[in-house]
């Protein structure tokens, strides 16, 4: 075998003689959004638009891309066999007076065609924004011409190759062939391959995806397996779309965020096998590289990864003995291919054996923004995008064609780059089962991601709106009413209860009030939920609040004022000084002068001091912007965007839900509280404040912070906590983080995870401030320490921090008592955190000292 | 148009030493009669028979403009001398002060122009120094014939985007970034009184934003840098400038570190990190991997302070062209291209000019890459990086910048040596580059702002002086203009 592979690549020597070398770039490229989505349903087209849509900012309209895997025959205009066994051949024609010259010499020569149809467009003039012509698309259903393909297989050697394999080599070379010709060559570009793997589409444009989906007419069009990518080219000028992403191999269509610091190494690495780039981006480079090392190598999924993203450093060391043993090799052999820097790549494809896949891939440090997600139900999803709100977005959107769909994923979570425990990447498969397609998503090591089965209904128990929970003046009183209710009651009972806060709320502004307090402390708090489906559960709390919310109270409006975009410049001074201001967030665009961000700071200025916003869309920079010593306190709902809370300086931000990346980077003073996750750099470069974290905090969380910052994070951290600390003495009044090492499980039960911290490393070169880890068992060990080291915790340190552990209780619903429990045994507070605090580094220390 | 606050030029001395002369000027005392007739000949005042006095005075050395001047004149000295009791010559130790990108001429004559706001005196290279490349075998090819000009508009537009604030510089620079740790607080006012003085910025750096600079906070660019020290929504809101710094020219691919015995209490207070511990800012930043994790980065500091002009700092790589496309799709209204040359004696040698592209060749990579996108009116660009003189800023701009930004030319009007020991230990031993209690007195920051201003009049006459015989009545009017450039071949 390894002989054919040899004589594979041998044989591309002539598809690459000649060709200049494409070791330089042709266009540089920044960040992009990216999205994927996998679906036991076929899923139409148009819902790419509201995440691609909500996308925007991360593209800048000069490129955007779909690919679809697993159409539907009957809209592609063939037989199910045909879809499944053909070649779907799409050719892009910039110039389609070449049209006829191509069919000849790349279609009609070397296949036999069994369908042809040139793809149905709108008038440009249809799709607002559009500004360059996308490009004629013909897609071709092909079979390789027997004649042609015994005559190849004998020309290059290659006759005891398996003839699935032999015909994927054929229809490569073919498409090389055509784009060599009819895009590299000369410098002419007047046709190129979009896609010619089997039920795999791609279509690009100089545009935003969702124009893609508009333009091509594909609203209708149903797929599996989707994945979308809004570009941010740097070339201001960009005439036709052949750099723009989805790229193809063979089997996959690749999208990528990121850019390679190696571009040119990998390239010479994949000249070295006669693999050249014609495109020159780095993304038709890592599609390359994945194609090499799939299918012409035909490494498992696990050892592409590793080829691409390797296992290094002490998380190298955490495998297990045989596979560092295969890493090692894999590592020897394949690091020069491995791209550098920033990346996270898509991957959508439909593998020979007719499974398809949908797998993210991030880098080793975790550069690019990456959410996962799952939804397991009548129908499951699998979904992967650079934002949590675009996949939010998504689900909104198919709730409401279908509602078997809730608003809520099961799971949303971080790969960590590289690592012994997830391997940065998820890989959802849809494979043929008893009942259909079934969705399966697991790790790089095969491990599955489990999510609860608790069942799933949308029935209300009619008897909801008399349950004794709802009766009571408390919200904290009828909140542990409802989750003593909830924990036991089925879900239609439970349905029921929300159902009937909502409807108590319509009675008088304090019930609406009390309405809202418990409904969002059923939201916020963990609590097991043995009975519902917590993600179902927290949909419907979540719709009852905005309901609330969006009605507002029934009394007369000067407790509570309503405002949405439309009526955003009517807004007057607060009549009294603790009214609350109810902010629609959903017309109000992610950035700018008229953003969200903004209003709330006009808002701020006119005198009001209480907000609750809502139907937020992924709106960046909530709470920026209001100034220092800033009085505000802003509650926030739905799905925030990135930067929320950075510079925060005096005022108090509760985050009703996760929130995204950059969040309280130099924030000074003031409090946040998020009862969920945050995303990346969460606190970089922070002066001081509090905040309060249910779940995790993504990659190098508290960099560079100083002064003091007092955090407490319940859940972990992926990577580089607290690197360059420099937060003084925490018992002089410097700051700290606590890691409570907790993890709200799919039932809503906390549980301790085997080590609070997984990451190699943590504390690297502070020179101040402290780390309190719960760690009873020691797991967390000294290799992870670059530069800190582990103190016992003293007296002191726990008359610090016991407040705030106090106030994480109160604020976020986890129990001290719970914290100083271990395997059930209640251990004094010594037995239970470690301190991590800075020693004196050479590096660091005064010269003459 | 920034209001400037008016400042007269005012004669500065040194009072902490006397400047070196170029040339050594000897009276033998046993062959000289006291004739007196080298006092009558020199026209450079060397000499001086004192009313009065019977004894020639000792000789200025400072005054003379050198032999090889001379040599061959009516009025040459040595020449002159009845008993051949003159000795004139090169100073000995002249030489040993400067290096090749800052020779003891351009040093002495920044000192002169600094004390007196004049033209430096014939016979001291005031224009370019003896590096061998870069900006010093650049020379502009005057017309024989120029154009008639009638007023010489040396200003520059720091927004040419059709939205936001316009501000107008009377000069073609600004002040460079130096972090307060890097040099002392005296030095900062220096600076940016200076600036306030001449109606233009000076940039914070990255070690925050000290309170003694509020008063002139509408001419402080403040700086987010990787480190983020200093940075809060109050700095931002203050300032008409907020600066991104992703790269410094001088040190491409490294970070900003202040090492632990500049690190006093004060500048830890500012920083709010822990005193006497070296402090290091990462590099790249960490919430920014892409362009648009760029746009993200700027679109935040417009939502916290969306009045102010946003300027982005960033090296010389050999995709800069891209990188500036980057910014301004980014909405960035100023692009700070900061090349090799520049740094203290802070950035490491091995990083000095040895990484990313010389600012000469990025400059018109830029400048051309943006016209050609049609993009170029609406961004500024500024060349930052060991631009030491007027000559140079005006040899930028011709190469197709719009100003420039000046650091080191700034600390060597406040008598910097250019010793390079800004780093180590107390710091500076003159009091610039330092935050050691008793050396931070040495520069008054009146006497320094002074010194700053006085430099900048005399570029300001060169720069006069330059345009006229160009033949061209501004700066806009020389951007880009290559031809006016002539490259003087390459020694072998």
């Amino acid at each position: 075998m390894r002989d054919a592979v040899r004589r594979v690549l041998a044989a591309r020597k002539d598809l690459v003689a000649g060709l200049p070398s494409g070791l330089k770039k042709r266009e540089a490229e920044g960040g992009c959004g990216v999205l994927g989505l996998a679906s036991t349903k076929p899923i139409a087209g148009r819902h790419l638009f509201p995440p691609m849509h909500q996308m925007h900012n991360r593209g800048n309209g000069k490129g955007g891309g779909i690919a679809a895997v697993g159409m539907d025959p009957e809209q592609m205009g063939v037989s199910p066999e045909v879809l499944a066994r053909d070649y779907l051949l799409l050719v892009a024609y910039l110039d389609p007076s070449c049209r006829e010259e191509v069919e000849a010499e790349y279609i009609d020569g070397p296949f036999d065609v069994d369908h042809t149809e040139a793809l149905p467009t709108r008038e440009m003039e249809e799709v607002p924004g559009l500004e360059v012509q996308p490009p004629e698309v013909v897609r071709y259903f092909v079979r390789p011409r027997e004649n042609r393909l015994r005559t190849f297989a004998k020309e290059a050697d290659l006759e005891d190759l398996p003839p699935g394999d032999l015909e994927d080599e054929f229809v490569y070379r073919n498409s090389y062939r055509l784009n060599t010709a009819f895009y590299a060559s000369l410098g002419e570009q007047r046709a190129f391959v979009l896609s010619h793997g089997k039920d795999l589409m791609v279509l690009k444009i100089v545009g935003y995806a969702e124009q893609v989906v508009h333009y091509y007419r594909l609203e209708d069009i149903t797929a599996h397996v989707w994945i979308g990518h809004q570009r941010y080219p740097t070339r201001g000028k960009v005439w036709h779309p052949g750099g723009a992403h989805p790229f193809v191999g063979l089997h996959e269509a690749l999208v990528h965020n990121g850019d390679f610091a190696n571009y040119a190494r990998v390239t010479k690495y994949l000249r070295q096998r006669n693999i050249v780039p014609l495109f020159l981006t780095d993304t038709e480079v890592s599609v390359l590289l994945f194609d090499l090392l799939r299918r012409t190598y035909r490494y498992p999924l696990e050892y592409v990864i590793e080829a691409m993203a390797p296992t290094t450093e002490r998380d190298f060391t955490m495998l297990p003995e045989r596979k560092q043993e295969a890493y090692r090799r894999i590592q020897a052999t394949h690091i020069h291919g491995s791209p550098d820097g920033p990346w996270f790549f898509i991957v959508a494809g439909r593998q020979p054996g007719g499974e398809m896949e949908l797998l993210g891939i991030t880098d080793t440090s975790m550069l690019r923004p990456q959410v996962f997600a799952l939804q397991s139900g009548d129908v499951s999803l699998g979904m992967v995008a650079s934002e949590k709100q675009a996949i939010d977005a998504f689900l909104r959107s198919v709730h409401e064609e279908d509602p078997r769909i809730w608003k809520v994923a099961d799971r949303y979570w971080n790969a960590r780059g590289g690592s012994y425990s997830n391997g940065g990447s998820f890989i959802f498969s849809l494979r043929e089962g008893s009942e259909g397609l079934e969705l399966t998503c697991t790790d790089k090591f095969g491990s599955p991601v489990a999510v609860s089965d608790a069942p799933v209904t949308t029935r209300v128990a009619a008897n909801g709106g008399t349950l004794p929970a709802l009766e009571g003046e408390d919200p904290g009183a009828i909140a542990k009413q409802a989750l003593g209710y909830l924990r036991k009651s089925g879900p239609a009972e439970a349905a029921g209860l929300v159902h009937g806060l909502r409807k108590r709320g319509q009675r008088s502004d304090r019930d609406w009030r009390l309405a809202l307090r418990s409904l969002t402390l059923l939201l916020d708090r963990p609590y097991p939920m043995e009975g519902w489906r917590r993600s179902r559960a927290r949909a419907d709390i979540s719709d009852a609040i905005e309901a609330l919310l969006d009605v507002g109270p029934p009394g007369d409006g000067k407790a509570f004022v309503k405002v949405d975009w439309g009526g955003r410049k009517l807004l007057d001074p607060p009549t009294e000084p603790d009214s609350t201001l109810l902010v629609d967030l959903a017309g109000f665009p992610a950035e700018n002068e008229d953003s969200g961000s903004r209003f709330l700071v006009q808002a701020h200025e006119l005198g009001w001091r209480r907000m609750r916003v809502f139907r937020n869309r992924g709106q960046r920079f909530i709470g920026c912007g209001l100034g220092p010593d800033s009085l505000a306190e802003i509650h926030v709902y739905g799905s925030s965007g990135d930067y929320l809370a950075s510079g925060l300086d005096g005022s108090e931000i509760h985050v009703h839900g996760s929130a995204q990346d950059q969040v309280a980077q130099v924030m000074k003073t003031g409090r946040l509280v998020v009862h969920g996750d945050v995303g990346q750099t969460f606190m970089y470069g922070a002066k001081g404040g509090e905040a309060y974290i249910l779940g995790d905090a993504a990659g190098r969380p508290l960099i560079n912070a100083v002064g003091r910052p007092r955090v407490v994070i319940n859940g972990t951290a992926l990577d580089y906590l607290a690197e360059s600390f420099m937060a003084g003495d925490p018992l002089k009044g410097g700051g700290f983080v606590i890691i409570n090492g907790l993890n709200v499980d799919q039932r809503g039960y906390l549980v301790d995870r085997e080590t609070p911290y997984e990451g190699g490393n943590l504390f690297s070169l502070a020179s101040g401030g402290a780390l309190y880890v719960r760690d009873p068992e020691g797991a967390v060990e000294e290799n992870q320490l670059n530069g800190g080291e582990f103190a016992e915790l003293s007296a002191a340190d726990w008359e610090l921090i016991l407040p705030y552990l106090q106030r994480n209780e109160e604020l976020l619903g986890v129990p001290v008592d719970r914290l100083l429990s271990w395997n059930g045994r209640s251990l004094p507070p010594e037995r239970v955190y470690r301190k991590v605090a800075a020693v004196p580094l050479r590096a660091l220390i005064p010269a003459h000292d | 148009m920034v209001e400037a606050e008016p400042l007269r030029v005012v004669s500065a001395p040194s009072y902490i030493w006397r400047t070196v002369n170029k040339y050594a000027v000897e009276i033998l005392p046993d062959a000289c009669i006291d004739c007196g007739i080298c006092a009558q000949v020199c026209p450079y005042d060397v000499y001086e028979m004192k009313p009065g006095l019977v004894h020639i005075s000792a000789p200025k050395s400072s005054n003379c403009i050198g032999p090889h001047n001379c040599e061959g004149q009516s009025f040459f000295c040595v020449d002159n001398c009845p008993t051949d009791a003159i000795r004139v010559g090169e100073n000995a130790y002249y030489e040993d002060l400067g290096d090749d990108r800052w020779p003891a001429d351009l040093i002495t004559s920044t000192w002169y122009m600094s004390e007196t706001g004049q033209l430096p005196p014939p016979g001291i290279e005031s224009r370019i120094g003896d590096s061998g490349g870069g900006f010093d075998r650049l020379h502009f090819v005057f017309p024989e014939d120029p154009e008639p000009v009638e007023e010489v508009d040396t200003s520059l537009d720091l927004n040419r985007r059709p939205w936001g604030p316009r501000i107008r510089t009377p000069i073609p620079i600004y002040g460079a970034a130096m972090s307060y740790g890097s040099v002392s607080l005296n030095v900062m006012l220096s600076r940016i009184r200076a600036a306030k003085a001449w109606g233009t910025f000076c940039s914070t750096g990255e070690g925050g934003y000290p309170e003694a600079l509020i008063p002139y906070a509408d001419h402080v660019i403040t700086q987010v840098a990787t480190g983020l020290f200093g940075v809060s929504e109050a700095s931002i809101q203050r300032a008409p400038i907020v600066e991104i710094k992703y790269a410094q020219g001088a040190k491409p691919g490294l970070g900003g570190h202040l090492l632990a015995d500049k690190n006093t209490p004060d500048v830890a207070r500012i920083r709010e990190a822990v005193e006497k511990t070296s402090l290091f800012s990462p590099f790249p930043f960490h919430s920014v991997y892409s362009v648009e994790d760029h746009k993200k980065h700027v679109d935040w500091l417009r939502s916290v302070n969306p009045d102010a002009l946003i300027s982005v700092k960033v090296s010389t790589p050999v995709d800069v062209d891209m990188v500036a496309v980057g910014s301004y799709y980014a909405g960035t209204n100023i692009l700070n291209l900061d090349g090799g040359y520049g740094g203290t004696g802070a950035a490491p040698d091995i990083a000095k000019k040895n990484i990313a592209m010389p600012i000469e060749f990025a400059i018109p990579k830029v400048h051309r890459f943006l016209e050609g996108e049609g993009i170029r009116d609406e961004i500024v660009l500024m060349a930052s990086g060991g631009l030491r003189t007027a000559y140079d800023v005006a040899k930028a701009i011709a190469l197709g910048a719009d100003g420039c930004v000046i650091g080191t030319a700034e600390l060597v009007a406040l008598n910097c040596t250019r010793c390079g020991n800004c780093e180590r230990g107390r710091g500076c031993q003159h009091g610039i580059a330092t935050t050691d209690p008793e050396l931070v007195p040495l520069i008054p920051a009146d006497f320094g702002a002074q010194r700053i201003y006085n430099m900048y009049h005399a570029w300001r006459l060169q720069w006069v002086d330059l345009l006229t015989r160009l033949g061209l009545e501004s700066f806009r009017d020389l951007r880009g203009r290559y031809d006016l450039l002539r490259y003087e071949g390459a020694i072998l």
